[in-house]
């Protein structure tokens, strides 16, 4: 295993699952040099939430994502649907994980 | 802040009706929470933020809520921008001028009480438009400064018969410009209906 996947596999086994969204976020950025990455997801009983790279701020939101469709974004663009997917997958499983959990406390 | 407060703050304000999106800027004495929120977000959103965030922060906490669309025909709301901020390090002083359309205002305040006398000229400027306004200057922080060398800045006015704050963000080329555009960010949403 890459230390890359090692800490990510770690936020998975030991922490939220907000943390590994933006862990993987994060490393995302780092993997591939990028200025910036973000996932939008549609979750029962959130809604349609933006989740962006080290938990910043959307300020202005230049890329307009507060109106996007569920999706990865990243700045530049790099196409791939697998890891779209693989990453809208992980921010909706993320929410519904925490969300039992929290409710199960 | 610890990462399981983060969370735990951060998934009940999602769980919120119409937010968005949740960002976190912590610096040594201020954690600020900016959530975005779309046209189904409801009227005491901010308050309920807010109660939320205290309840997970030890320490100062400013919350910062941007709105999107209003569910309806889009109706651009009036807004003063800011023309020109001069400092004048002879006289000691700093003048802020304001614009609505074309009309213009100016407002002035000691520079001797550092970063806030951006918020009180201001304020001062504001007031020339809105004689009314109930909010007086509070404060402002820079809370980040980024590696091209611009500076976040959050900035506070209080309205002491209601007790209630507003807190706006923004970046500028200089701590001080920082401070008035928050202050405008704080104050332009509330006094949009009135100018």
């Amino acid at each position: 295993m890459t230390p890359t996947n090692e800490s990510l596999v770690a936020a998975a086994r030991d922490g939220s699952g907000l943390a590994t969204v933006y862990r993987a976020l994060d490393e995302l950025v780092d993997l591939y040099a990028l200025d910036d990455a973000a996932v939008v997801v549609d979750v029962p009983g959130f809604g349609r939430q933006v989740l962006h790279a080290g938990r910043r701020p959307l300020r202005d939101d230049e890329q307009g994502l507060h109106d996007a469709e569920p999706g990865l974004y990243l700045q530049p663009p790099l196409d791939d649907p697998v890891l779209n997917q693989l990453m809208m997958a992980l921010g909706t499983m993320a929410l519904r994980h925490d969300a039992g959990a929290a409710w199960g406390q | 802040m610890n990462g399981v407060a983060l969370d735990q703050l951060e998934l009940q304000v999602r769980r919120l009706t119409g937010v968005l999106a949740v960002g976190f800027v912590e610096s040594d004495d201020l954690v600020l929470v900016e959530v975005q929120a779309g046209p189904e977000a409801y009227d005491e959103l901010a308050r309920d933020i807010t109660v939320l965030a205290s309840e997970h922060v030890r320490g100062p906490v400013a919350v910062e809520l941007v709105r999107w669309g209003d569910g309806g025909p889009h109706v651009s709301e009036r807004r003063l921008r800011l023309v020109e901020l001069t400092t004048d390090p002879g006289a000691g002083d700093l003048t802020v001028r304001l614009a609505r359309d074309e009309e213009e205002a100016v407002g002035r305040a000691s520079t001797a009480g550092g970063l806030p006398a951006a918020v009180e000229a201001t304020v001062a400027a504001v007031r020339a438009f809105v004689p009314e306004l109930p909010y007086l200057p509070g404060w402002a922080r820079t809370v980040e400064t980024t590696p091209d060398r611009r500076f976040l800045v959050v900035s506070s006015v209080t309205d002491p018969f209601t007790r209630t704050h507003r807190r706006g963000t923004a970046e500028g080329a200089t701590p001080i410009e920082g401070a008035v555009r928050a202050t405008l960010a704080a104050l332009n949403r509330t006094i949009s209906r009135d100018l």
